[in-house]
């Protein structure tokens, strides 16, 4: 390990375990550039495979309850009573006052004794959550205490998002924080912060989202350099190139976290473009495998790449991850951490890459049938029956399925659910 | 430097990005997007031309401009500031 950050003497605090559910579906970037005419030089620069789509019986609920349930299934009864704190982190909220959490605490069946709350700050909410989390645990305010932040997003977008739609993924990082960072021991004290207002992309109605593509780009760019500027300030001797054995980057297609990492390289360490490409193959790709297969999974999308990582790295001894989360609107952060071997062997506990392996992948007649009832996901209705046959006929060519929580209907606004 | 030689430096780093693109034919009411830059090749574009004029602004003040005369006239108000 390279680099030094200063501990500040605190207690071991970080990520206990980590788990990503991102669909059932997916459907290849490349068919979806084909049957919409889209220009495919452009399918270069976006670096993707193909993308997850949800299903008219899945939700922001079920997602993140199908991302958290295989940590909390595994915790033994008091372990899980230890869980203070339940965070959903989402851009897709199902009401404006009820939480997601409050569905998600009861299909999780986790202690009455559990603060509940549902945080949004676009794409970056969850890594907010996460470091107050942290800030929360390494308090010792209550020794022991776990929390467990989720983020979980459905996409919005049908032909009218144009570029937009090849990229968007769907699905659910489940964390736990604790002072058991069996995944990642957080560097307590190392972060910067870079956050102004502007309007680059939003979510305005609950079936509509927009985007000002090159005021995010930008804006995200900006954040990245200036977040790591004020990481500085509090790591001495930070070092772009030399602190950092991976990145895990908030990553709404992989071709912008390529461009982000060449921007830093370039400005602050002069690097020639074969240095440049070398140095990304080493320290960026492993963090993109699970992203170019699944696509931007919002607030979950930095915790997807760390998960990446884990699974597709050498990781041999001790390894420092700088992690960048970028919301829009915006808000941004840079941290780092510490994983090892034991944190690689937690990972691939969690079988991701054979969950995502076993997507079923769509035909685009098919996917393209998913998506108007994708986009009346969020909206209000009082009563509405979910039709699951075509959601069904999909489940059933699923491999290896696992168990899986579905919405089934909104009775008087209250939505019902089954594990199938 | 002049609005001549900013709208040079502009011109030669739209094409060390876009090769295929006809520098006499880059006029100032086209955009980037016009000339056939798609996200990261323009934001590629925008940085090549920061450091060339070595200037530091963020580049969120980039987005909004509308085409490459407004770009030179922008980069004319950064330098001179």
């Amino acid at each position: 390990m390279r680099g030094e950050v200063p501990t500040n003497g605190s207690r071991s605090v970080g990520i206990e375990a980590l788990n990503a559910y991102c669909g059932v579906a997916c459907i290849s970037v490349r068919e979806i550039f084909e049957h919409r005419g889209l220009d495919m030089k452009r399918y270069a620069n976006l670096s993707m495979e193909t993308r997850s789509i949800g299903l008219p019986i899945e939700d922001p609920i079920t997602h993140a309850v199908n991302a958290a349930k295989p940590i909390v299934d595994a915790l033994d009864a008091e372990a899980r009573a230890s869980i203070e704190i339940l965070v959903t982190a989402t851009e897709s909220g199902v009401d404006y006052s009820k939480s997601i959490a409050s569905y998600v605490h009861a299909h999780l069946g986790l202690s009455r004794n559990c603060r509940l709350l549902e945080v949004k700050a676009a794409c970056y909410a969850s890594t907010a959550a996460l470091s107050l989390a942290f800030a929360y645990v390494a308090s010792g305010v209550s020794p022991g205490a776990k929390v467990l932040v989720i983020g979980t997003d459905v996409a919005l977008v049908n032909a009218r998002a144009e570029y937009l739609e090849p990229t968007i993924g769907v699905g659910a990082a489940a964390i736990l924080v604790s002072d058991q960072p069996r995944v990642l021991t957080l560097d307590v004290g190392a972060f910067g912060n870079y956050s102004f207002e502007t309007m680059d992309s939003a979510r305005p109605t609950a079936d509509f989202e927009t985007a000002d593509v090159d005021g995010s780009l930008f804006a995200y760019l900006d954040c990245f350099s200036q977040s790591f500027a004020d990481y500085a300030t509090r790591v001495d001797g930070a070092d772009f190139a030399a602190t950092f054995d991976y990145f895990a980057m908030h990553t709404p297609f992989s071709g912008l976290v390529k461009a982000a990492h060449r921007k830093m390289m370039r400005e602050l360490h002069g690097a020639a473009p074969a240095q440049i490409e070398a140095d990304f193959a080493r320290r960026m790709q492993p963090s993109l495998v699970f992203p170019q297969i699944v696509g931007n999974l919002c607030s979950a999308s930095v915790y997807l790449a760390l998960a990446s990582i884990l699974e597709n790295a050498p990781i041999e001894g001790p390894r420092r991850v700088g992690l960048f989360s970028y919301g829009s609107g915006c808000s941004s952060e840079f941290f780092s951490g510490v994983v090892d071997e034991g944190a690689a062997a937690a990972m691939r506990a969690m079988r991701i890459g054979a969950h995502l392996r076993a997507r079923h992948a769509l035909g685009f007649g098919e996917y393209e049938r998913l998506l108007d009832d994708n986009l009346r996901c969020l909206v209000a209705a009082r009563d509405r029956v979910v039709d699951a046959r075509h959601s069904e006929a999909i489940l059933a060519r699923v491999k290896n399925r696992r168990r899986m929580l579905v919405l089934r209907r909104i009775e008087n606004y209250h939505r019902k659910y089954e594990l199938i | 430097m002049t609005e001549t030689e900013i709208s040079r430096v502009v011109k030669d780093s739209i094409v060390t990005i876009l090769p295929y693109v006809d520098r006499a034919g880059i006029r100032g009411d086209c955009n980037l997007k016009d000339l056939g830059a798609d996200s990261v090749e323009r934001i590629e574009i925008i940085l090549v031309i920061k450091q060339r004029l070595a200037i530091d602004e963020p580049l969120a003040r980039f987005s909004s401009i509308a085409n490459i005369d407004a770009l030179i006239r922008f980069l004319a108000e950064v330098r001179s500031a």
